[in-house]
C-alpha cells in the first residue's frame, strides 16, 4: 500500500470518529453551534481527502451529507434524529469503504452504488422539507452544466434553482428582483417551468418560471438570501476547486508538497522513477483538487523531464516553486507566533505515529531478552554448582544488574502499547442510542474515566464482552418507558460506563438504573435446572446466587422471564475475560438496577505462571488461576468411572491426570501420593494431578501459531532459562 | 406610465416597471406580435413584466437601462425565439430566427 493511501486510511477513520462524536454530542445539544460546525469541518476535511486519492463516490457521499449539513448550519434545516442518523450511515459507509482499501489498496467496486444510495438519501432528505421534487445528481447536472458554460462561472462556488409558486406575484414577491440581489450573483438562466401557453390564454399573474443561477456567495449565505422562499429553492454546493493557479496554497496542501518534497530529497537509489512517479502524481492530484489546472500541468510535464534521466531536481525545483511562490499572509500581528514551516513542526512534535506492528516487534525483543537474561542466572546458577565461586559471583551481580535493566526496558516498552479506554468507549454511544431508538427506549450513556488507559490487547478485547453488557442493558435491564414512569423513575434510563487504574488492574464497570436481577426467580431457575440443591441455593447469598448467570448453559430467554437473555452467551463472556486473565463479576439489587464489573490486568503481555512437570515435560499454568498445591493420599481419591474426584473441605472437586488428557506417557509416579494443583475456574474448582510442581515465572507468552495454533489446551509457549519450551496450558479447554 | 404604445406603434417600457405593467403589457404584445419592445429607458421591470416579455418573443430594443436587465437578463432575451407563442424547449437552448 502506498504510503499516502496509509495516510487516508489513518486520517479518515480520525475524521470519522470526530464526526461521529460531533453528530452525537449535536443530538444531545442541537442548539449548540460547537458540534454541528465541527461535525461539518470533518465532512469537509472528509471530502477533500477523498479527491486527494481520486476515491470519487465516496467524495460525493460526504459532499452530500456536507450539503446538508451546510444547510443546517443556515438554520434551514432542523436538526433531527433522522438528519443525525443519515450522516451516521454515510460515516458507517465510509468505514466499510476503509477496511476495503486497506485490504484490497484501492476504492471498492460497489461503491458508486452505495454512494448514489446516500446521496439519494439526502437529496430525499433536503427535497422533503422543501417540497421540491427529488433530484438525482444527474438532474441537478442537467441544470446546473449549462450555467457552468457561462464565461462568468469560473469562481462559482454555488448553483441555485429558483422554481417560484405559480402563486408568486399574487403574494407580492418579484422573483427575479431577489435574484438580482443575490450575493455574488455569477450567472442567470430563466426558462419557462410549464410550455409558455399562447398569448391570448396567457394568464400575467401567474407566475411559470424557473430560475436558474451560479453565485460564489456559500451556500449557507444564499440560504439566508432566499430564505422567505427557502421552499422554492434547490441550493447546491459546488465543488470547492475553482481556486486559481498561483494563489497561496491552503495548510494541508503545503503539508502534503512539502512531504513530497522531502521523499524527493532523500536518496532513493533504484526506487527513484517509481518514487519520482509516485510524488508527481500525488502533488498533481493536489493542484488538481485545488482546481490549479495549469499547475498540475507544470508538474506532469516536469516529471516527463525527471524520468528518463532518473533525476529529481527539476521537479524538486517546481515544488520549491510552488511552495515558495506563497505570499506570506498580510496581516499578521506583532505578538503572532511566526508561521513554523513543516519540517520543524515535525522536528517538534510530541507524539509520534508509529505502527503497532513496529511496536511489537520490539516488545517481542524485550522479550527475547528476558528469556536470555534468565538463561544468564542458570549459567550462573550452574557456574556455582562448578565450583568456580568467582566467576559464579560475578556473573551473578551481572545477572541482577541484567535482570534489573530489562525489567525496566519491558515496562517502558510496555508502556508504548497503552491505548486509552475511550478507543472502545467511544463507540458505545452511538451503540445504545440505535439499541435504545430501535427498543422505544431512552436511554442515556455516561461515559467516566475514558482516559484510563491499558494495554492494547486488553483495551481491543474487552469491546466485545462490554458491548454485549450494554446491549444486556438496554434491551433487559431498561425497563419499558411505563413502567419506569409506575415505578418512579426518570424516563430516560441512565447505563453509566466507566473505568480506572488500581494497582496493576484495570477496573471496568456497566451499571445500569433498570430493574435488576432477582435473587429469587434466580434460585428458583438454577433448582429446576438442577445448578444446585434448594437448601446450597438457600443458603447461598443474593450476590453469589446473581453470579451464577455467569455459569455455562444457565439460562435461556424464556426460561427466565425477568432476566430473559442474561443467561445467553455470559458463560462465553466470562471465559474471554479470563482468557486475558480478568475476572468479571455482577451486583444487582431488584428494581434499583445491575452492576457488571470487570477486572483486568493492566497488560497482557506477561503472565505470572507456575510451572509444573508431568510425562517429562515441562508445562505452565497461569498463576491466577492457581488456588493451592495440594499432595493429596492415593486412598482419597475415588474413580467414578473414568473420571476421578476427591473432597476437599467438603466440595468434591474433579482430577485430571495432566500426562493422560494430554495423550503423554505417565512417568514412574509415587504410589501413595499424588501431586495436584488445585485451580479456580471462574467459581468452579477442578484439579490437575502432575509429577513435580516447580517455581514461579513471569513470561512474555507467544500465542501458538502454525500447525500448533489449533491445538486444544494449549495457551500458548515461552522459553525456559535452559533453553527448554515451556507449554504454557489453557485450563479451561482442559478442564471442560 | 411605465408602459405606452409609441406614436410608432413599438412598446416603450420606461422607469422601474411594477407588476401591474404585466396585464397592459400582454394586451400591447397580442394585440401586435411583429411590435418592437423598446427597453431603453427600463431600469427595472417586475418578473411578471419579464416572463411576458420571455413569452411573447417581442424584438427588442436595447440595451436597458438598469445593470441587472442589462447584465442578465438581455442576453437571455436576445437569445430566444422570436415571434411568440409557445415555444415549450427552454428559451436560453434557441437560437434567433
Amino acid at each position: 500500500m502506498n504510503e499516502f493511501l496509509e495516510q487516508f486510511l489513518i486520517e479518515s477513520r480520525e475524521l470519522v470518529e470526530q464526526a461521529t462524536q460531533d453528530l452525537l454530542a449535536l443530538e444531545q445539544t442541537p442548539d449548540d453551534d460547537g458540534p454541528l460546525d465541527s461535525a461539518f469541518r470533518a465532512f469537509h476535511t472528509l471530502k477533500g481527502a477523498a479527491g486527494i486519492v481520486e476515491f470519487a463516490a465516496m467524495g460525493r457521499a460526504v459532499h452530500a451529507a456536507e450539503d446538508v449539513l451546510a444547510e443546517a448550519r443556515a438554520g434551514d434545516f432542523p436538526i433531527t434524529a433522522e438528519l443525525i442518523g443519515d450522516c451516521l450511515t454515510c460515516l458507517d459507509q465510509i468505514l466499510q469503504w476503509l477496511e476495503t482499501m486497506e485490504a484490497s489498496g484501492g476504492p471498492p467496486a460497489d461503491a458508486e452504488q452505495a454512494a448514489d444510495r446516500l446521496v439519494g438519501r439526502f437529496n430525499a432528505r433536503s427535497a422533503s422539507a422543501d417540497t421540491t421534487p427529488t433530484l438525482t445528481p444527474e438532474d441537478h447536472r442537467a441544470w446546473i452544466e449549462p450555467l457552468l458554460a457561462s464565461p462568468s462561472a469560473g469562481s462559482a462556488r454555488t448553483a441555485i434553482r429558483y422554481t417560484p409558486a405559480a402563486d408568486s406575484f399574487f403574494k407580492d414577491e418579484d422573483p427575479l428582483a431577489l435574484m438580482a440581489a443575490l450575493p455574488g450573483l455569477l450567472a442567470l438562466n430563466v426558462a419557462p417551468r410549464q410550455p409558455w401557453p399562447s398569448l391570448d390564454v396567457f394568464d400575467p399573474f401567474a407566475c411559470n418560471l424557473v430560475i436558474d443561477a451560479l453565485s460564489v456567495g456559500l451556500a449557507a449565505e444564499i440560504a439566508d438570501h432566499l430564505h422567505q422562499v427557502r421552499d422554492q429553492v434547490v441550493i447546491h454546493a459546488l465543488p470547492d476547486h475553482r481556486q486559481r493557479d498561483g494563489e497561496r496554497l491552503p495548510d494541508r496542501a503545503t503539508e502534503i508538497l512539502s512531504a513530497q518534497l522531502a521523499l524527493l530529497s532523500e536518496p532513493a537509489g533504484d526506487a527513484v522513477a517509481g518514487r519520482l512517479g509516485s510524488a508527481a502524481r500525488v502533488i498533481h492530484n493536489v493542484l488538481l483538487h485545488l482546481g490549479r489546472n495549469a499547475e498540475a500541468a507544470e508538474i506532469e510535464a516536469r516529471l516527463a523531464e525527471a524520468l528518463p534521466t532518473s533525476d529529481p531536481e527539476v521537479l524538486i525545483a517546481a515544488v520549491r516553486a510552488l511552495l515558495e511562490a506563497q505570499p506570506l499572509p498580510a496581516e499578521r500581528h506583532a505578538d503572532e507566533q511566526p508561521r513554523v514551516a513543516p519540517a520543524d513542526a515535525e522536528i517538534i512534535a510530541r507524539s509520534l505515529r508509529v505502527e503497532v506492528e513496529r511496536i511489537d516487534a520490539v516488545v517481542n525483543l524485550a522479550g527475547e531478552l528476558m528469556v536470555v537474561k534468565n538463561a544468564i542466572g542458570h549459567s550462573a546458577r550452574r557456574a556455582g554448582l562448578d565450583g568456580g565461586t568467582d566467576l559464579a559471583s560475578a556473573l551473578k551481580d551481572q545477572h541482577a544488574r541484567l535482570h534489573r535493566l530489562t525489567e525496566e526496558l519491558l515496562r517502558s516498552v510496555l508502556a508504548i502499547r497503552v491505548l486509552p479506554l475511550g478507543h472502545i468507549f467511544r463507540r458505545f454511544p452511538r451503540l445504545v442510542r440505535e439499541m435504545a431508538t430501535s427498543l422505544g427506549k431512552a436511554s442515556r450513556l455516561v461515559i467516566v474515566g475514558e482516559s484510563t488507559e491499558a494495554d492494547k490487547a486488553v483495551v481491543e478485547a474487552l469491546f466485545e464482552p462490554l458491548l454485549h453488557v450494554i446491549r444486556n442493558a438496554v434491551d433487559h435491564g431498561v425497563e419499558a418507558p411505563d413502567q419506569r414512569a409506575a415505578a418512579g423513575k426518570p424516563d430516560n434510563a441512565t447505563i453509566r460506563l466507566s473505568g480506572w487504574r488500581e494497582g496493576e488492574h484495570i477496573i471496568v464497570e456497566v451499571v445500569d438504573d433498570g430493574r435488576g436481577i432477582d435473587p429469587r426467580e434466580l434460585r428458583q431457575t438454577a433448582a429446576q435446572r438442577g445448578f444446585a440443591n434448594a437448601d446450597a441455593l438457600a443458603s447461598m447469598a443474593d450476590d453469589e446466587v446473581v453470579n451464577l448467570i455467569f455459569a455455562p448453559g444457565f439460562s435461556t430467554a424464556a426460561a427466565v422471564t425477568h432476566v430473559s437473555g442474561r443467561g445467553v452467551g455470559m458463560d462465553a463472556l466470562r471465559s474471554s475475560v479470563e482468557r486475558l486473565g480478568g475476572r468479571v463479576t455482577i451486583h444487582s439489587r431488584p428494581t434499583q438496577g445491575t452492576t457488571v464489573r470487570f477486572t483486568l490486568p493492566f497488560t497482557v503481555m506477561t503472565t505470572g505462571l507456575m510451572t509444573v512437570e508431568s510425562g517429562g515435560q515441562a508445562f505452565g499454568i497461569p498463576f491466577e488461576a492457581v488456588v493451592e498445591t495440594v499432595r493429596l493420599p492415593r486412598d482419597e481419591i475415588s474413580r467414578l468411572g473414568a473420571a476421578r474426584a476427591f473432597v476437599m473441605r467438603g466440595r468434591t472437586i474433579p482430577l485430571v491426570v495432566l500426562a493422560e488428557a494430554l495423550g503423554l506417557d505417565r512417568g514412574p509416579t509415587d504410589a501413595t501420593v499424588a501431586n495436584t494443583v488445585v485451580v479456580d475456574l471462574g467459581g468452579q474448582l477442578g484439579a490437575l494431578e502432575v509429577d513435580r510442581i516447580g517455581e514461579r515465572l513471569d513470561v512474555m507468552l507467544k500465542p501458538m501459531d502454525g500447525l500448533l495454533a489449533g491445538m486444544r489446551g494449549i495457551a500458548g509457549t515461552t522459553l525456559l532459562g535452559d533453553g527448554q519450551v515451556l507449554i504454557v496450558l489453557d485450563l479451561q479447554e482442559l478442564l471442560e | 406610465m411605465t408602459v405606452e404604445r409609441d406614436v410608432d406603434g413599438s412598446i416603450r417600457l420606461s422607469g422601474a416597471c411594477p407588476q401591474e405593467d404585466a396585464e397592459p403589457l400582454l394586451r400591447l404584445v397580442s394585440d401586435d406580435p411583429t411590435a418592437i419592445v423598446d427597453w431603453r429607458g427600463c431600469e427595472r421591470a417586475h418578473t411578471a413584466v419579464i416572463q411576458i416579455l420571455l413569452a411573447a418573443g417581442s424584438e427588442l430594443l436595447g440595451p436597458p437601462k438598469g445593470e441587472f436587465l442589462k447584465e442578465h437578463l438581455a442576453p437571455l432575451l436576445a437569445a430566444r425565439e422570436t415571434g411568440a407563442p409557445a415555444s415549450p424547449a427552454p428559451a436560453f437552448m434557441r437560437k434567433r430566427t
